[in-house]
Order: C-alpha cells, then structure tokens, then sequence
C-alpha cells in the first residue's frame, strides 16, 4: 500500500506544480463573481442562476482536469523514460496502475474541494444560508463519479497510442453519456432495428455517470437524496472503476514499455 | 589456451586475484547474480519476418563483491539483458537469478540500485522528493531515509542543489541524481547501463571513483560500458558479448596475460574486427 | 561586328514583367473596390441592412439569437418548475406553452395532459434509479417550491434568463409581459413598469405590452385613469394592425388574444367605475371574438341586473 500511495503522491505534487489547475480556478472564480456582481431588478438575493453556472464550471473544470490528468500519466512516464527507474523498483506494474488512479484521483478530491468550497461561499453570500447536506453529498457523488472517469482515462492511456486522443475519446464519451445516456432507450424505442438492440446494449453497458450529477436538487433547493441510495451509487461506481482498473492492469502487464 | 569462440571462463576464487586488495575475499558463495540459457526474441507486430534473436542462450554468473564488466558492440543484447534482469521484459527461455530469486518477482530488485543510460527523472521533484520517493518505495523508514538522502546527496555531490526541481539541473547533474537515486536503498548489486555516457573527462573520473568505493565497500556492480580504458581500470571481470552469444568472459589481467592484446584489441579481435598489424602498417 | 548591334535583351525584361504585374494588380484592386461598392448597396437592398444596430449579440449571433432567446424563455419555465421539465425526448403536451407564461396572461396556453406524469411510469432500473437523482415531482416557485416551504418572492429565480431572453430578441413582446407580471408578483411595481417601458421601446404600441402595463396602472398603482389610456391606445392599435394584409396566422391569433383580454380588462375597469352602459358596449364587442361566448353573456347579465334600479328604493 505504501509504494501506491508513493506513486499517487508523485501524481499529487505534478497537479499542484503545473498551471493548469490554478489557471481554471481563477477563470471559474472570475466568471462566477463576475456574474454574481450583476443586480437584476435591484435583487441581489437571486442566486440560483449563479449556483447552476458556478456547477457548470465546475463540472467542465473537474472533468478537464481529471481527464487531461489521468491521460498523460502512463504515456508520459514511457516518453520521458522515468517507467524504467520506477520498474526498477520492487514495483509490480499492478502498482503503477493502481497508484496512478489513486493519485488522479486524490488530485481530483483536492480539486473539488476547493470548487465547492468557492461554490458554498459565493452562494452563501446571496443565499445567507449554507444546505452543508446538499453540498457534500454533490461533491462526494461528483467526486465518485470522476473515480469512473479517471479509470477509463486510464484504461484510455493503455489502448490508445497518443495521450491526446485519448483525451478526446474521454471526453467525447464523457459528455455523450452525461447528455444522453439517461434517454438512450427512449431513442432505441423510436428506430427500428438493429440500431435499436445495439443502443439498448449500448444504454445497459455504459456507466450512467448522470446518477452523480445533483445539480439540479442543488440549484433548486430539493432535499439532498437518501444516503442509502447515495451508497447503491457509489457501490456502482466502483464496480465500473474495478472493472476499468483491471482491465488496464491487464493490459499494462502485457505492454512493451519502449 | 581458451577459445576465442566458445565463451571461456577464466574465473580465479583465489583472494590474490582481487587486484584491488579490497575489504572482502572472494566467496565462495552462491552467485549474487546467475543467468541461465537466456533467450530473447523480438519479432515486430505485424511482420512475417523470422523472430530476431537479441539474446541467444546466454549463461553468466556474477560473484558477490566484483565489479564486472559487461561489453559488446552496439545491438549485441546488453540492454536486452540488463532490461530481462529488471524485470522490464520476459525472457523468451532460460531465467536469471538475483539473489537466488527470479527476476520475474518484484522482490528481487529490493536490493540491487539501477542507473538507466539515459537519465530521466519526475522534472517537476527536487532532489530530494525524489529520493524520498525511491526511499519511499523500499520502504525505508523516516529517519533512515533522512540520513540516506544526505549521505548520497554529499557522495554525489549535489547537497546545493536538494532543493532545486531536476528540471534546472544539467546533464550531469541529472546523470548524479540518477546515480543517487540507484544508491538510495544502500544496494547490495549495482546494474549501471552506460555510467559514464555523456559525462565529461571529470564526470567520468567522479563515476569511476564511486565505483571504486562502492567496491571497497564489499559491493557489487556490474555495468556495460563503451569505455574500455575505464573497465580496464575499475573491472575484476568482464564478459564480451556479440549478436546475442556470450563470446568470452574472465579476469581482466588473465585475459591480459593470455592473448597478450589489450581490452581494446580482444574486444575487436572477439567481435570479428580484424586488428591491423603495427608492422605493416608502418611499412 | 556592326557598331549598332541591337543591346543584350535578358536585364531589361524581368524589370519590364514586374512593371506590368504591377499595374495589373492595381487595377484589379481598383476594379473591385468600385465593383464592390455598387454590389453593396445591391446586397443591402436583398439581405436587409444589419448594419444599423448597435447590438453587438444581434449582429454576432444573425437570427440564431431567436433560437436562443426561445431556449433561455423555456430555461426560465424549467426554473419556475424547480428543475422538473421534459426533455426533447419526453412528452411536452403538457408544456408547449411555458406555465409562466400562460399565467401571466402573456401567451393563450395550449397544453394538454397532465404535467405530473409525463416520464411516464419507469422503464427499467435504471430509469428507476435514476429518477431519484433529479427533480422527479411537479411543482411551481409560488406554491411551495421543491422543499414545499419556499415564498412567492423565490419567483425571483426566473428573471435573470428572462432578462437575457429579452436581450437577444428584443421584439418577443411575450417575453416582456411575463417579466413584467412576475416582477409585480414579488411586489416589484417600478422594475416592471420601467421593464415595460424599455419593451415598449423596443416594439412601439405594442397591444400586449400596453395591456401589461395597463394592468400594472390599475392593479398596482390603483390609476384607472391611465390604465383606461393605455388599454385604449391598445385597442386603437389593433383595430390599426387587424387591417394589415400583410399580418401573419400566428400574428393574428396572438392580436385576437390580446384583444379578448383588453376587452375584457377594460369592461371589468368600467364595471368597477360604475359605468355599466360602457362596460356592456366592450362586453357585446368581446362576445363576437371570444371562445367562451356563454361566459361572456352570463357576464353581461350580471351587470344587466346589478344595473337595474332597485323596485324598493324607486317607491
């Protein structure tokens, strides 16, 4: 355990050390009270126009994140060569893997720790209350979700030569199942087949990451979800994040380094 | 009189053949690292081309506390031999042994320090974090890993430095954090791809100088290099290897004696190269 | 060798080649500035002059603006429903009118169904787990919200996307007639007169703008004077528009709208001043065009009986 949690500190101080992080933080922040320093017919208590485009942000920065994050780690390590000085180590290749989702991950937590953290201020200062439930649970569930996107990245990395497909394979199916993955089989009832047996296979295999976006419960002030269905969520996640990771360990067993 | 082809052992257990009079005798002891019939074969994806054969039954022992040498020309299988004995490729047959553990198990490497050719480290770490992190990964506990960091910091000279991201270092400022990093965990076997490559005239000196030590320090090191002066120098053994066959392997100083021809003239004569005569030439 | 031998040609001809080159290009240049000025007074005449606005989004965006200021004016029926509304793919009998708007009296609503029901019942677990991830119940802003708790005042919540709806099409009336109702709502009379005022800029006379603000004169600042002004100038406006050939279907059934509900604004505001013959006048006028003529005739009998003197009282 000692040696995974090695390897995704190492991943850890590359988020904290490269620009990328501070650069969306700031455009999030700037955007945010930018928009919220606007007084709409004298009223500068409406807020949730703010709190939407704040998670909007949010959302495109994390994933940004986590994507560009986890797609570099792999073929970054076998470009500069560091893979080998790493492998020389009483390192399994399991290990690598595991570590390198753990530290994207991790990097991910600290992300959106301080998002939402900006988020419950700026709402709070036009809201002048703080639903600490509502608000934790979108970030745990946002944060399990990204557990799942940070494992296809990773699996992404193994498969695909150039860390910037990769990223844009991610990305595009990423954004596709968060917009159409819950009407997926509302589409396969309306064509005929087989293009209707393949989008229901299509709808029951991928990953539903729209179970994790709260954001509207969020904006508009419904009460947060049951905690019992939460961890069915999470429990969900993680199987499709095990399922990624085994995959890629398996993979990266067999992968010539060079 | 050996063979030129059949690879020749001229091992001597006797203490005298240890020229540099160091700390420990000659075991006779279990090989610190045994490799039998090696072979390994690569065959492009994709191509109907026969498997090229970059290591071809290769057998080698290395005793505890030399210093040997392993040389070859270019595309020999040295590399491919060193990266089967980290555990970056399987062999295709044969095994090899550290320790008496096959280097298929990640357990094997937990004593041995490995300086890659080409020296890249995380850009982004100091020195220092990145020693950590190495430290980090044998284990090594927090106090000992402080008293580690400085010790290998002060031998290769780099404690101005600690501080500083790898990625403002020069290139043989790099080549020292490599070879700090392999020191880190104190290893018991040293496999160092091409020490001294790049490094200028004093570079090569300072390296030639920790290997020295590390040799009076009853270590192990075993390393490739092109700088046949170098091994000359520093090496017990050597072994010569051309197109993935072992061609000779034995003391410096009996091969020496034996052929009557410098490292450099065997080497040549070994791989096929035909040495002009002096005589002749001059004439 | 003759002393006359014609000169050595090669120096002089590159020089001459880039002289000619020259003067070409310059020519070109000038023939299609000229060509390019008398082809843009053609252009102008065809495509329509943009060029007089100085609205950076109109002339950016070209009509595509539309598409969005209808997008951000149902954004704001999504929020006065807390989130819960149909997507593309589910079914929108219910909503094809915005609800904050057929409220308002800014747009005739024309949805059928029930509103609560249209995801229908789940369609496997995953649409029954899912369902729990977003708002899945209906509720409006003024009756409780999500949590069942909230104030009229969280009607707020649907003004910014109105006000950008109005910013990128600023000649959809509806969309300053919504504003201006909600903005009353909460108890904000001057926002919503000066909101009316700006969309009666933007589209001078416009009947259901001045039917809005009408209702403000009246029911906010208790003025029947001005709202009878402007209901008026709404009704003289219509009868102007009515005889325009060149009015669209969707144009005319809006004006007809708007007509019933001057009509009948009016009719009320004269009820209520005691002048009943007037008030029947605007009644018999509104029966023709209404489609709910036995409302309107129960209406007028009304009136017709509270105006007859008591027997009692002429003894």
């Amino acid at each position: 355990m000692s040696t995974t949690l090695a390897i995704a500190s190492i991943v850890i101080k590359d988020l904290y050390r490269r620009k990328d992080f501070y650069v969306l933080f700031v455009l999030t922040a700037l955007i945010t009270l930018v928009m919220g320093s606007v007084h709409l017919f004298h009223d500068d208590r409406i807020v949730r126009y703010l709190k939407e485009l704040c998670l909007l942000l949010i959302w495109v920065c994390s994933l940004v994140i986590a994507i560009t994050t986890t797609a570099r780690q792999i073929p970054m390590e076998r470009e500069s060569r560091t893979i080998f000085p790493l492998l020389a180590k009483p390192v399994t290749r399991t290990q690598v893997i595991l570590g390198k989702f753990l530290g994207c991950w991790l990097a991910c937590a600290i992300t959106l720790l301080v998002f939402y953290l900006f988020f419950g201020i700026a709402a709070m200062s036009k809201e002048h209350q703080w639903p600490l439930a509502n608000y934790f649970q979108a970030m745990v569930l946002h944060w399990t979700m990204l557990g799942v996107v940070v494992a296809l990245a990773l699996l992404g990395s193994l498969v695909f030569s150039a860390a910037s497909s990769n990223t844009t394979i991610c990305f595009v199916a990423v954004a596709f199942i968060l917009l159409l993955g819950r009407h997926l089989d509302q589409v396969a009832m309306q064509v005929r087949q087989p293009a209707s047996g393949i989008l229901e296979v299509i709808f029951f295999a991928i990953p539903h990451l729209e179970f994790f976006d709260l954001r509207d419960l969020v904006v508009h002030d419904w009460p947060p979800v049951s905690w019992w269905v939460c961890f069915e969520a999470m429990a969900y996640a993680a199987a499709y994040a095990a399922f990624f990771l085994v995959a890629a360990c398996l993979l990266f067993r067999r992968k010539a380094l060079n | 009189m050996a063979r030129m082809n059949a690879p020749v052992s001229q091992d001597s257990r006797s203490p005298a053949a240890n020229p540099a009079g160091g700390s420990i005798t000659a075991r006779a002891a279990e090989p610190i690292l045994r490799i039998e019939n090696l072979c390994v074969e690569y065959r492009a994806a994709g191509s109907r081309s026969p498997a090229k054969r970059a290591v071809d039954g290769l057998n080698l022992s290395v005793n505890p506390g030399e210093v040997f040498g392993f040389l070859g020309p270019n595309g020999a299988g040295k590399t491919t031999t060193m990266n089967v004995l980290l555990g970056f490729i399987n062999a295709t047959s044969g095994d090899a042994y550290i320790f008496g553990t096959t280097v298929r198990q990640p357990i094997a490497r937990q004593r041995i320090g490995y300086l890659p050719e080409l020296t890249y480290y995380y850009k982004f770490l100091t020195a220092e974090e990145l020693l950590r992190f190495y430290a980090r990964i044998f284990k090594i506990p927090r106090t000992e890993t402080d008293r580690r960091i400085d010790e290998v910091l002060k031998l290769v000279e780099l404690e101005h430095a600690r501080k500083r991201q790898i990625k403002t270092y020069s290139k043989g400022m790099q080549q020292r954090v490599g070879l700090a990093q392999a020191l880190i965990n104190d290893p018991d076997l040293l496999i160092l791809d091409e020490p001294t490559s790049g490094l200028d005239p004093i570079g090569r000196m300072k390296v030639r100088e920790i290997i020295q030590r590390l040799k009076t320090e009853g270590k192990t090191v075993f390393f490739s290099s092109h700088e046949l002066g170098e091994v000359e120098t520093v090496c017990d053994r050597v072994a010569i290897l051309d197109q993935g066959r072992l061609k000779l392997v034995g003391r410096v100083s009996d091969l020496a004696k034996q052929y009557q021809l410098s490292l450099e003239q065997l080497f040549l004569k070994v791989v096929g190269y035909s040495i002009p005569d002096p005589a002749r030439t001059q004439a | 060798m003759k002393a006359d031998a014609a000169p050595a040609p090669g120096p002089a001809k590159p020089a001459q080649h880039t002289h000619v080159a020259q003067f070409s290009l310059l020519l070109l240049l000038t023939l299609g500035f000229c060509l390019a000025t008398d082809l843009n007074a053609w252009f102008q005449k065809w495509a329509g002059n943009r060029a007089d606005s100085s609205n950076l989004m109109e002339i950016a965006m070209g009509d595509a603006r539309r598409l969005f200021a209808n997008h951000f004016f149902v954004k704001a029926d999504v929020y006065f429903h807390s989130g819960f509304y149909p997507s593309i793919y589910d079914d929108q009998q219910s909503f094809k009118t915005p609800h904050l708007a057929e409220d308002s009296g800014a747009m005739r609503g024309h949805n059928t169904g029930d509103e609560a029901t249209f995801l229908g019942p789940p369609r496997n677990w995953i649409d029954r787990f899912g369902r729990q991830f977003f708002p899945s119940s209906h509720t409006h802003l003024t009756e409780g919200g999500a949590n069942g708790k909230q104030k009229e005042i969280e009607a707020r919540e649907i003004l910014p996307w109105l006000k950008l709806s109005s910013e990128l099409d600023p000649k959809r009336v509806e969309t300053y007639a919504a504003t201006a109702y909600w903005l009353r709502r909460i108890g904000k009379v001057n926002e919503a007169e000066d909101f009316l005022h700006e969309g009666l800029r933007q589209n001078p006379g416009s009947p259901l703008l001045l039917l809005d603000l009408g209702r403000l004169y009246w029911e906010s600042r208790n003025d029947p004077e001005r709202a009878r002004n402007v209901w008026e100038a709404g009704l003289r406006n219509l009868d102007k528009t009515a005889k325009d050939p060149r009015e669209s279907k969707d144009l005319k059934e809006q004006d007809k709208f708007v007509r019933e509900q001057t009509l009948a604004a009016l009719a009320k505001l004269e009820q209520e001043s005691h002048h009943p013959d007037k008030a029947l006048a605007l009644l018999e006028r509104l029966k023709a065009i209404s489609p709910n003529p036995d409302a309107i005739n129960d209406w007028i009998n009304d009136i017709r009986r509270a105006s007859k003197p008591d027997p009692a009282s002429v003894r």
